[in-house]
This record gives structure tokens, C-alpha cells and sequence, in this order.
């Protein structure tokens, strides 16, 4: 008897068998079919993996070993170290608090940058050109770094124009001629202004100078996020001291207990 | 003399428990190969087979799978670390210390989950940045972008949560920042607040929040994430390239 592969159907029921569906594979799987330069997973996938799992287990194992982590004195609700601060990851949001209100500083701009515009940037740059490319080709490179040039520059500006006006005494200049008093025009108009003013600015220099498609002008603002995002962290660890005040970052007074 | 270990070798593989284990032989040839990725569950979250440019460390960075293999070592140490920690004003700061100064390399436990937490948001912002700037969120990747950003938005939760729990004026202080800023949500600020803190103070029920959100809660959610994200990469045709 010769023995066949695979499941057989059970003596009498050979007939039963039937075609329930026809699924096309890519409906399902989308696969890109291009006939390719492969590699084995075993061994060279998993070489890989396990010498840059174990490079990095002895990193770890040094670090630990050379640095302590920080333990501080009990909490006490009654001594404020004067500045208090957030953990590294979120003194970008403490730098903006100084800057506009709390709430849409702290809440609303993260809330619209993490669940609003970075998950939709795939369904608004939806062509498939340049995916699997560095910056997708040289205009991209020239993009990415004008933008990160200019966001950089811009939100240290901006930090310190602020820090400027407020030392001349603007926020009690407002509080008696502005409409709103200190409130309406210095912490929501203004801020939001900035904010989308100098976004729509970006993307409409990109499109001048570069030429910029689609994936060119989100490749600017993703910049300008990741930008801002890093000089406000800069700024917020090694350039604000007692008060919340500026210092150049190598003469930054230690916290006051 | 070089025989013996060889045959010691060859016994082990044809033992019957070896072969309830293991149902293929050495990986040296295609067929094992490909067996030893598939028939184990470990492995099988890869493919048999990978484009080559894939492998390229300038391409991934490796960036997400450290990222991975940072929240299995922050698993595993924060789980040690777990034994020696109770969520309690009275004794949370003092479990510290004692981790410190008393538990056997209690202090190398503490530091490698401190430092692996700092380096896990580093390394996820880091494959975000890779993954946009080679384009790898375009179709059919998109839905796995959007999970990639819930898991940016996790790991910075997991940190924060587990920032609180030594009860020292580190921990006090910079929680309080955030509370400041949750009490600030417009309209619905006091109930936020409430919610996360579990009163209008950071105090004992702060302290049990956080720390339940932060051994459960979270890890579940995001270990329920990853696991979506890795299929994902499966079935999106695995890491992205030239077209
Ligand atoms: C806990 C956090 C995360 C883990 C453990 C993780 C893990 C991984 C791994 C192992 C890969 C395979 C390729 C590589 O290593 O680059 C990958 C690919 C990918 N990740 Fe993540 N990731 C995380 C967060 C994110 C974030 C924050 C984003 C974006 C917002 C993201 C979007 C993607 C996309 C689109 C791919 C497919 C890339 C390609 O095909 O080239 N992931 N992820």
C-alpha cells in the first residue's frame, strides 16, 4: 500500500470534501511577491539577535554595576525641592507648562500629538514610493535637515524671547491692556498661534524650497516633532534651576531642598 | 578521544525524550532549519525565511527588537523585585533600602530595572525614528504604525508609574508635576485627577494605583500590544523594503 501525505479524508467521506471559499492569498496576507535575495532566519537571523541580546545584557550588567540608581531622602509632602521635576521623558510637557496654560500644555497638545497626528500619518501619506529608503531620496535628506535646523533654532528662540518678555514685565503689562487679562491672549491665543502658525510656515517652506510632495511636508513636521521634542527635554533638564529660571547648562545652580 | 563527546551527542539526539522535544535534527541543512523556526513556539514569531536587507543593522538599527528585549529583562528583574515591595506609604521607601542594604545583589536588581526603563523609552522613541524615516509605516503598514504608537504611549506610562513607587522625594516630587498637570485637564480635571490618584493628594492610594498600574495593568496591556504588533509584522510581509 502506498502511503499518502498529508490529512486524508476518513474511508466513505472522499466525496465530501468541497470547496468552501476562494480567498485570494492578498486579501488576507499582504505579501509583496518579488522574486529576492533571501537569508535562512536560522542561522543568520538568530545570530544576530542573540549576539546584539547578549552585547546588550553585559551593557546593562556594567552600567548596573558602575551606577546607582537614585534614592533620595523619605517623600515629605512639607519640603518642595525647589525645582521639582518630571522625569526626564516628560520635561518637554513641564517646559511648555511655563509657557502657555497647564491644561494645554500638559494635556491637550500631548494628547493631539500621541492619538491624533502621529497615528494618522499613514493614512495621509498613503503612497507606496520611497518605503524601505533612508529620507526616500536626496530632497528627502535636504527636508529633513532643514526642518530639524529650523525647529531647532525656533523653540530655543522662542524660550528665550519668552523668558525675555516676562523678565520686562509683560505678564503684568497684559493683565491690565489685554482683553482676557493674562489669561486669554498670553496663555491660549498666542501659544496656539505659535504652534500652528509656525507648522503651516514649515510646510510651506518645504513646498517652496523642495519642492515637497506629501510624504516630503509630514517628513518635515515628524521632524519638527522629534526636534522640539528633544530641545524642550535639553532645556527642561540642564537649563532650568531654582524657580524654574534659565541657566547655561554648565552653570546650572544644584536643587535647593 | 574526540569520539566520545560525538557519541555521547548522538545518543542524547536519538534518546526518546530528546525526540518527544525536538522533531527534527541538527539545523544544518534547509529542511532542519527551517524545522527548528517553525516547529518552535518561540521562534516561529519569525519566518523561515528573511529578504536580506532586513538583517542590515543600518537599516532596523535594531532598534525594536532591543526594545523588546528590554521589556523582557524589565520583566524579569521587575518581577524579582516584586518579592522584596510592598505598595504601602509606611513601607515602600523603607523596601527600598532594605533592597539596597540588605537583599543579595538587591542593589544590581534595582539599578539594571531603573536603567532598562530609561533605556527602553530611549530605544522606542529611537525605532519610531527609524520607522518613519524609512518609510516603513506606508501600506500595508499602517495599522501597525498606529499600534506602534500606543505602545510609544505605554512605555512612557510603564516608566512614569513605576517613577513613583521608592516613595522618595525624587519619586514625590516628580509625581507631583503630573498631578499637577492631570488636575489641569479642562472641564473634567478633578475626576481625572481622581481617577489616576485616587484623591485630591498624592498619598497611599496614589501609591497602590500606580503601582498596580504599573506590575499589571500596563505590562498586560502592552505585552497584549507587542504580540499584535509582531503578527502584524508577519502579515504585512515582514520588514519593509525597497519596493
Ligand atoms: C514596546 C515598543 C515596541 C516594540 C517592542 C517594537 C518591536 C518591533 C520589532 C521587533 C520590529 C521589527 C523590525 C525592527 O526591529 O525594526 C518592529 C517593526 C515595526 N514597528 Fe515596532 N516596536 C515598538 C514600538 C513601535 C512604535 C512606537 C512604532 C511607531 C510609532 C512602531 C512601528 C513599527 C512598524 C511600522 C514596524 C514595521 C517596520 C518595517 O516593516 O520595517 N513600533 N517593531
Amino acid at each position: 500500500m502506498t502511503l499518502q501525505r498529508g490529512p486524508q479524508p476518513y474511508p466513505g467521506q472522499e466525496k465530501r470534501l468541497r470547496l468552501l471559499a476562494f480567498v485570494r492569498q492578498d486579501s488576507v496576507v499582504r505579501v509583496d511577491k518579488r522574486v529576492e535575495d533571501t537569508a535562512m532566519v536560522w542561522p543568520h537571523l538568530l545570530v544576530i539577535e542573540f549576539i546584539v541580546a547578549m552585547l546588550w545584557l553585559v551593557a546593562l550588567f556594567v552600567i548596573s554595576a558602575l551606577f546607582n540608581a537614585p534614592l533620595q531622602d523619605h517623600a515629605n509632602p512639607d519640603r518642595t525641592p525647589n525645582p521639582s521635576k518630571a522625569p526626564w521623558y516628560l520635561l518637554q510637557l513641564q517646559e511648555l507648562l511655563l509657557h502657555m496654560d497647564k491644561g494645554l500644555a500638559g494635556v491637550i497638545v500631548p494628547s493631539v500629538w500621541i492619538f491624533f497626528l502621529l497615528p494618522i500619518i499613514p493614512y495621509v501619506d498613503r503612497s507606496r514610493e520611497g518605503v524601505g529608503t533612508w529620507f526616500t531620496n536626496s530632497t528627502g535628506k535636504k527636508i529633513f535637515l532643514f526642518s530639524a535646523v529650523y525647529t531647532t533654532v525656533l523653540t530655543f528662540a522662542l524660550i528665550f524671547i519668552d523668558a525675555a518678555a516676562k523678565s520686562a514685565g509683560y505678564i503684568e503689562w497684559a493683565s491690565q491692556n489685554l482683553p482676557g487679562g493674562k489669561v486669554l491672549i498670553p496663555d491660549y491665543v498666542i501659544p496656539i498661534t505659535v504652534m500652528t502658525g509656525l507648522s503651516v510656515l514649515l510646510v510651506v517652506l518645504v513646498k517652496k524650497l523642495f519642492g515637497a510632495d506629501t510624504r516630503g511636508w509630514v517628513n518635515a513636521l515628524f521632524t519638527g516633532f522629534v526636534f522640539a521634542f528633544l530641545v524642550l527635554v535639553f532645556v527642561g533638564t540642564s537649563m532650568r534651576g531654582p524657580g524654574m529660571d534659565l541657566y547655561a547648562p554648565w552653570n546650572l545652580p544644584t536643587t535647593i531642598e | 578521544m574526540l569520539e566520545i563527546p560525538a557519541q555521547i551527542w548522538e545518543k542524547v539526539r536519538r534518546n526518546y525524550i530528546w525526540r518527544s522535544l525536538f522533531r527534527h535534527g541538527y539545523p544544518d541543512s534547509r529542511k532542519n532549519q527551517s524545522l527548528a523556526v517553525f516547529t518552535n513556539v518561540f521562534l516561529h514569531l519569525h519566518p523561515v525565511k528573511v529578504r536580506r536587507h532586513a538583517l542590515a543593522i543600518p537599516y532596523t538599527w535594531c532598534m525594536g527588537g532591543l526594545s523588546f528585549f528590554l521589556f523582557l529583562v524589565l520583566t524579569l528583574t521587575g518581577t524579582l523585585l516584586m518579592f522584596y515591595y510592598r505598595p504601602t506609604t509606611e513601607w515602600a521607601y523603607s523596601d527600598i533600602k532594605d533592597m539596597e542594604t540588605v537583599v543579595v545583589f538587591g542593589q544590581l536588581l534595582r539599578n539594571m530595572h531603573r536603567w532598562a526603563a530609561h533605556g527602553m523609552v530611549i530605544t522606542v522613541f529611537l525605532h519610531m525614528v527609524r520607522v518613519f524615516y524609512t518609510g516603513s509605516y506606508k501600506p500595508p503598514r499602517e495599522f501597525n504604525w498606529v499600534v506602534g504608537t500606543l505602545l510609544f504611549f505605554l512605555t512612557i506610562m510603564l516608566s512614569y508609574t513605576g517613577y513613583l513607587l521608592p516613595w522618595d522625594q525624587l519619586a514625590f516630587w516628580a509625581v507631583t508635576v503630573g498631578y499637577n498637570i492631570a488636575a489641569a485637564t479642562p472641564v473634567i480635571g478633578n475626576e481625572v485627577a481622581f481617577l489616576l490618584f485616587g484623591g485630591f493628594e498624592l498619598g497611599p492610594n496614589a501609591l497602590l494605583r500606580f503601582y498596580v498600574l504599573h506590575v499589571v495593568g500596563l505590562p498586560l496591556i502592552t505585552a497584549f500590544l507587542i504580540a499584535i504588533h509582531f503578527w502584524r509584522i508577519r502579515k504585512d510581509g515582514g520588514i519593509s523594503g525597497p519596493l
